[in-house]
């Protein structure tokens, strides 16, 4: 192949998408990269405007195969997904759209990959291929255990693509898989709104469980940076990430409650008390909101699988992506936390002056 | 005799009672010295050692014979070079001379020093100290040359100290200079020993190729000493403490001492703790490579009583009035803990890592950075010590990789549970409302009003909604 290698990345508008586009801006200028995506490119990445826009649903066959035809990419790094969040996470009521999105999707992707000669493959997966069986602990998980355990859709439908990703793996299309964990940053919708908005609920002083059950989280610039490195080895290094799952965090377990306690302090917000709840007081009190939610229709931040969510403890050790990628995460989650809250900080203040304060959180 | 006051806190504390009582009557040293064989000199020695150290002298004497004596010497000897290095009253120009050639004062034959002050606490180890110096003729010559070395290292070490002007007005400057001090006085005694166990065949000599794991050890140690006696040196008028990291916290050193402070001071205290904290996963890997049970427990035994008093100064005030320690029930304890194995030390540190982790305060500028630290002890010892076997794992595969049959069976085994935990809940609410019913009905009997109760209650409830029927007839 001659000229520049061309990197493709689905999902290149959203929050992980985008500090992938970036990351490969910086660290390799040289590649020529094109975004597959519903949603139009982020101004940020827009400004610096080498980046090709195809514009293509992750559901639709004939748009993907059309879009990676016209794109012609040497890799595919293949991030589109959707993730349920609030109370759908535990329920199935969103199950056909995740599975579409998640698995039918990737299914596209593969299919035009195979179609179209594409040497290389780097999959998006998630942690939750794993521990979305948050009846059981994954304290440094490795590699070593089976996927397929998930019994949330999220987890389920991120293990099945995994999975169709991995068996696609041959010398012709090289695959591998990275399973960050709970990725955060600026522009991150999920995490750290979720959290502030404790605060105006007044749900801060209650602790579940022991509070100090330990969880993974990912600064999201360190996760670009490990699909960065993946790219790295199976287009141009040793291959060695060839038909291979690796997680990658931040590697800095922290308790779930820590977490949420330092980013409530950003906001200049610290419980006035704490109050322990039990696990069996708390698993019942989810299921009491649960009735509350079902008779009222109105969805409430307790239910018995936020419950379970909250007492798992949950981290990976990330020695095999330290060994075969090379990976380190260079942004600990203390200046993450601090970028990240400072971004939605000034995200709420533009949209107070909007009055558009519900489009943040959705 | 024990004090009054101790009585009346053992009566409180049955569990660490019992510990301390436990200790005693359980604990059988691995290995006892043997007195019959001694000599003279080397009583007078082993009298020492229980003279000068507190908490040494019995794992000292606990060792393994092969090193017994080498490592009783090698503590006589840095504890009289520290005699010397301590000692105001000793003028610079004849102190480092002395500092700087310990190591050659080793080997001369009657060799004592009378030159201390007689405030000096150890003074007597030196007065005889030909004692030392006979009996480290008779050690095995590998064994004397690390101790020779160490000896001179450490002295020339301390010796720099000494001149420096600078280090005794103001203390120590930043974390690396009081990284380095700690090495000078404990991260050299980590390489001695370490050194020693290795050449008696009694450790991984791996250890000697991660310099950093014996490092840690000592400066583990060492900066809990240090962040525990705050106040005690303060009143000796030394500080060790950088002021790369008091500065940030208070204007001046004293300010951490009063009142008005308090938070500041404890916030400072705080990243004191987490700079000696992020060691501690180094010394959990340190003791994996130890392959003798009492030098195991030579190391572990005062590991354990760090991690302990590092959580006895998280976050306590006490400490900057006056010395503070751990209890001797749970010293008692701690000893328990760490003469078994690794697995059990590695539980007493994840215990304490969690009660630290309690206390931090998100008021606190390096709240998720101890948090941090406190859970890198926590999966390191995972990595070593998984608490989760394989086969726990892998159960839920296991029922994802089942025939249909089976699935098929445990799907109806499944629908069955369901069916019983219906029916039971069913059996639940009959006798429930039978029960109610037949209360109701006696209460009925007895003339109690429900009608009233009733009309009452739909009347409270009617007035705190709005009537929606009400609002539906103003539109018409």
């Amino acid at each position: 192949m001659v000229g520049a290698k061309r990197v493709l990345v689905t999902g290149g508008s959203g929050f992980i998408g985008s500090a992938i586009i970036k990351a490969f801006q910086d660290q390799r200028p040289a590649y020529d990269l094109v975004v597959l995506d519903v949603q139009p490119l982020k101004a940020k990445i827009l400004q610096k405007s080498t980046v090709r826009y195809f514009h293509a649903d992750i559901t639709n066959e004939h748009e993907v195969s059309k879009a990676i035809g016209a794109a012609r990419p040497d890799v595919i790094v293949h991030v589109a997904g959707y993730v349920p969040s609030g109370n759908s996470r535990y329920n199935q009521a969103e199950r056909d759209y995740t599975f579409k999105v998640n698995v039918h999707g990737t299914e596209n992707v593969l299919a035009a990959a195979r179609q179209f000669g594409v040497q290389s493959l780097v999959y998006t997966s998630s942690c939750t291929a794993i521990t979305d069986h948050s009846a059981h602990d994954y304290p440094n998980m490795t590699e070593a255990l089976p996927v397929g355990s998930a019994t949330l859709i999220y987890g389920e439908s991120k293990g099945i693509s995994e999975r169709l990703v991995l068996a696609a793996n041959s010398t012709h299309l090289k695959t591998c898989a990275l399973r960050p964990s709970t990725v955060f940053g600026a522009g991150d919708t999920q995490l750290i709104p979720t959290i502030h908005q404790c605060i105006a609920k007044g749900e801060t002083p209650f602790i579940v469980g022991t509070g100090l059950n330990l969880y993974d989280f990912s600064f999201v610039s360190n996760i670009a940076d490990a699909h960065v490195l993946a790219v790295g080895n199976l287009l141009d290094g040793p291959g060695t990430a060839a038909g291979e799952a690796f997680f990658v965090s931040n590697g800095q377990p922290v308790p779930f409650r820590a977490f949420c306690l330092a980013v409530w302090a950003q906001f200049g917000h610290y419980p006035p008390f704490e109050v322990r709840l039990p696990w069996g007081l708390a698993y019942f009190a989810g299921f009491v909101a649960e009735i509350g939610t079902f008779v009222t229709g109105r969805p409430a931040t307790l239910s018995r699988g936020s419950v379970k969510d909250a007492c798992q403890t949950a981290y990976a050790s990330i020695e095999k992506a330290r060994t075969v990628l090379g990976y380190e995460p260079r942004v600990s989650i203390v200046h993450g936390l601090r970028e990240a809250c400072m971004d939605y900080k000034q995200r709420l203040e533009i949209c107070n002056k909007k009055a558009c304060l519900r489009t943040v959180h959705q | 005799m024990p004090k009054a006051r101790d009585v009346v806190y053992y009566l409180f504390h049955v569990q660490e009672l019992r510990n301390i009582i436990q200790w005693k009557v359980w604990h059988n040293p691995v290995h006892e010295r043997d007195e019959s064989k001694e000599t003279p000199s080397l009583k007078r020695c082993f009298h020492y050692l229980d003279m000068t150290s507190r908490s040494f002298s019995a794992v000292i004497k606990e060792l393994n014979p092969e090193l017994l004596v080498p490592v009783c010497l090698f503590y006589l000897i840095l504890r009289g070079l520290d005699t010397i290095e301590d000692d105001m009253t000793i003028p610079l120009a004849e102190k480092e001379p002395l500092l700087r050639k310990f190591d050659q004062i080793l080997e001369k034959d009657g060799w004592t020093f009378t030159g201390n002050g007689p405030n000096e606490k150890d003074r007597d180890l030196l007065v005889e100290f030909n004692v030392v110096v006979e009996e480290f003729k008779k050690v095995k010559p590998a064994y004397k040359d690390i101790i020779r070395d160490i000896t001179k290292k450490m002295g020339d070490g301390m010796a720099d100290y000494a001149n420096n002007a600078e280090h005794n007005v103001n203390g120590v400057n930043t974390v690396k200079d009081y990284e380095l001090y700690c090495h000078y006085v404990a991260g050299l005694v980590g390489e001695g020993l370490t050194r020693l166990f290795v050449e008696g065949k009694l450790a991984n000599p791996a250890l000697l190729e991660r310099p950093e794991l014996m490092e840690s050890m000592g400066q583990f140690l060492q900066q809990v000493n240090i962040i525990r006696d705050i106040r005690e040196d303060l009143d000796d008028g030394r500080r060790f403490w950088p002021k790369e990291i008091w500065s940030k916290h208070v204007d001046k050193f004293e300010d951490l001492f009063k009142p008005e402070n308090e938070e500041k001071a404890l916030n400072c205290s705080a990243e004191m703790v987490l700079t000696a904290l992020r060691r501690a996963d180094e010394c959990l890997f340190y003791l994996a490579g130890l392959r003798d049970q009492s030098v195991f427990n030579f190391c572990a035994i005062p590991q354990a009583m760090a991690i302990a008093t590092l959580e006895l100064c998280f976050r306590n005030k006490t400490m900057f009035q006056r010395n503070i320690k751990i209890t001797k029930g749970q010293a008692c304890r701690l000893m328990l803990d760490s003469t078994q194995n690794l697995q059990v030390l590695c539980g007493v540190f994840k215990d304490y890592a969690r009660r630290i982790h309690k206390q931090n305060n998100p008021r606190d500028p390096n709240f998720l950075e101890i948090s941090i630290a406190c859970g890198k002890i926590e999966q390191f010892i995972e990595s070593i010590f998984p608490s989760q076997t394989p086969t726990e794992r892998v159960v839920p595969a296991d029922q994802q990789a089942m025939t249909p049959e089976q699935k098929a069976k445990a799907k109806k085994e499944a629908e069955e549970a369901k069916w019983d935990i219906i029916y039971m809940g069913l059996a639940v609410l009959l006798v429930l409302g039978t029960i109610s019913g037949f209360m109701i009905f006696v209460a009925w009997m007895a003339g109690a009003r429900f009608d009233i109760a009733f009309s009452s209650l739909t009347n409270k409830i009617s007035a705190t909604l709005p009537s929606p029927s009400a609002a539906g007839h103003n539109e018409l």
